[in-house]
């Protein structure tokens, strides 16, 4: 068996790079709104599996560099990620168990968290954006979720 | 079924309520002073500094696969382009001819009235990156930053006309927000007949609209719309538009009048930065009453 201390910290950083490129890659107008938050899930994926790695430190940061490079008021991303996080390290134990269905079933309900304290802040800040395609994403990123989550453990066992 | 790894089963995590107040009061406080304050300009463009890489790795395939559609283009292809350019020069140059003359004529004008406006005004180009922002708001990146002079409100331009404006400045990038984003209004005036009103975006990418014109207002499918250089951001004169459509209801009291944008804004690479010079902001004067004839 493996020794607790050794934490494995090269896929975390390489994983959420990745993740951050996708964010910005440059899409199709019509497919732009259907753009999953990749980054998101890829830290909720390693608030479950390996908080210690992580954490929310990797939460909080990794919303920061969202904000920095979608140009919006710093610190929005960074909050959502921050509180949803927090929430999916909570359930990490349980989730963990649950049949694939559960997990996108969470995975939904965390992430449409995180829209929602994006769409608080947004209109918080005094520019709301009420259009319905931002609750998309959500959906498709719990769809996406079996798939990202078998391609990241795979990157964690090795 | 995504399968995790035993060995972090028993990994407790201490502290997790502690460790999430902290990091959200942080992002709250973050929220708050760059809303409120102007003191995060700085961390912001240290932080594009960092993002720059990201931005350019992700940029670079795209531009690498232009460079490379446009070095394997075929003979007739660039022999065609040529042609069409030749043409276009051709129209521009005879426009040009009466520039000179107009443009004199129009500093002559100014002379009498005491007003020295300028009409040409110092600018520099941007190129757009491959790098898209929040989908659900109309703003591109442009790899001109602070470094080059470029300062937040600063009007942009494209070869069609209004671009859009300076929403955020880098080091090395800045953020344009384009005249169709729902948050974006732009004072204008109808060519035609000087009347002012202002445009606003809709935050679909081709089109404008102009909410606050009455139903009896002179407005015609087809009128091209100018900055009137209102509002001291936009440059006077430059094209925003033409009118689309104009819908009147006579239950209503104002007009809905659709305008599509002369910049082409979902397709133009090369933008333009202008530095307004400070008297440069003028309008037609509004045209005089007939005089009442007294009895």
């Amino acid at each position: 068996m493996m020794r607790e201390g050794r934490i494995r910290r090269l896929p975390v950083a390489l994983s959420s790079l990745v993740a951050l490129a996708l964010a910005v890659l440059p899409l199709p107008a019509v497919l732009d709104a259907f753009r999953p938050d990749f980054l998101v899930l890829v830290v909720f994926y390693w608030c479950i599996a390996s908080p210690r790695a992580g954490g929310l430190s990797l939460a909080f940061f990794s919303g920061l560099a969202l904000d920095v490079i979608n140009g919006v008021v710093l610190g929005q991303h960074a909050l959502a990620l921050t509180l949803m996080g927090a929430w999916a390290t909570h359930l990490r134990l349980r989730i963990r168990v649950f049949s694939v269905l559960s997990q996108c079933l969470t995975i939904f309900a965390l992430l449409t968290g995180y829209q929602f304290v994006l769409f608080w802040v947004d209109g918080a800040t005094g520019n709301p954006v009420t259009t319905f395609g931002r609750w998309l994403a959500p959906f498709i990123g719990a769809l996406l979720w079996p798939l990202l989550g078998n391609i990241l453990s795979k990157a964690h066992e090795r | 079924m995504v399968t995790f790894r035993s060995t972090d089963a028993s990994g407790r995590t201490t502290g997790l309520l502690f460790r999430c107040v902290l990091y959200a009061l942080l992002a709250l406080g973050l929220i708050i002073v760059d809303k409120r304050y102007d003191h995060l300009g700085r961390i912001r463009r240290l932080l594009s500094v960092v993002a720059y890489p990201v931005q350019v790795a992700v940029s670079s395939p795209f531009e690498g696969w232009n460079w490379f559609r446009d070095s394997v283009t075929t003979r007739d292809a660039l022999r065609a382009d040529k042609t069409k350019l030749e043409a276009e020069l051709r129209v521009a140059q005879f426009r040009l001819q009466r520039y000179e003359a107009l443009e004199a004529e129009a500093q002559r004008l100014r002379a009498l009235r005491d007003n020295t406006a300028a009409v040409t005004d110092r600018f520099i180009v941007g190129d757009v990156m491959s790098v898209d922002l929040d989908a659900f708001r109309e703003r591109v990146l442009v790899d001109k930053g602070a470094g080059d002079g470029i300062y937040v409100g600063q009007a942009v331009l494209d070869s069609g006309g209004v671009f859009g404006q300076v929403a955020r400045v880098g080091q090395m990038t800045s953020e344009v927000i384009l005249v169709s984003d729902a948050a974006h209004a732009i004072p204008v005036q109808i060519n035609r007949n000087g009347l002012r009103t202002i445009a606003v975006g809709t935050g679909e990418t081709n089109r404008l609209k102009l909410p606050y014109l009455p139903t009896s207002a002179d407005v015609l499918a087809g009128d091209l719309l100018v900055t009137s250089g209102l509002g001291g951001v936009f440059p006077a004169g430059y094209p925003v538009g033409t009118i689309a459509e104009v819908k009147r209801d006579p239950a209503q009291s104002l007009a809905d009048v659709d305008v599509k944008p002369a910049a082409a804004l979902d397709r133009s690479k090369e933008l333009l930065f202008v530095w307004l010079k400070p008297q440069a902001a003028e309008v037609l004067p509004p045209p005089k009453p007939a005089p009442v004839p007294k009895k």
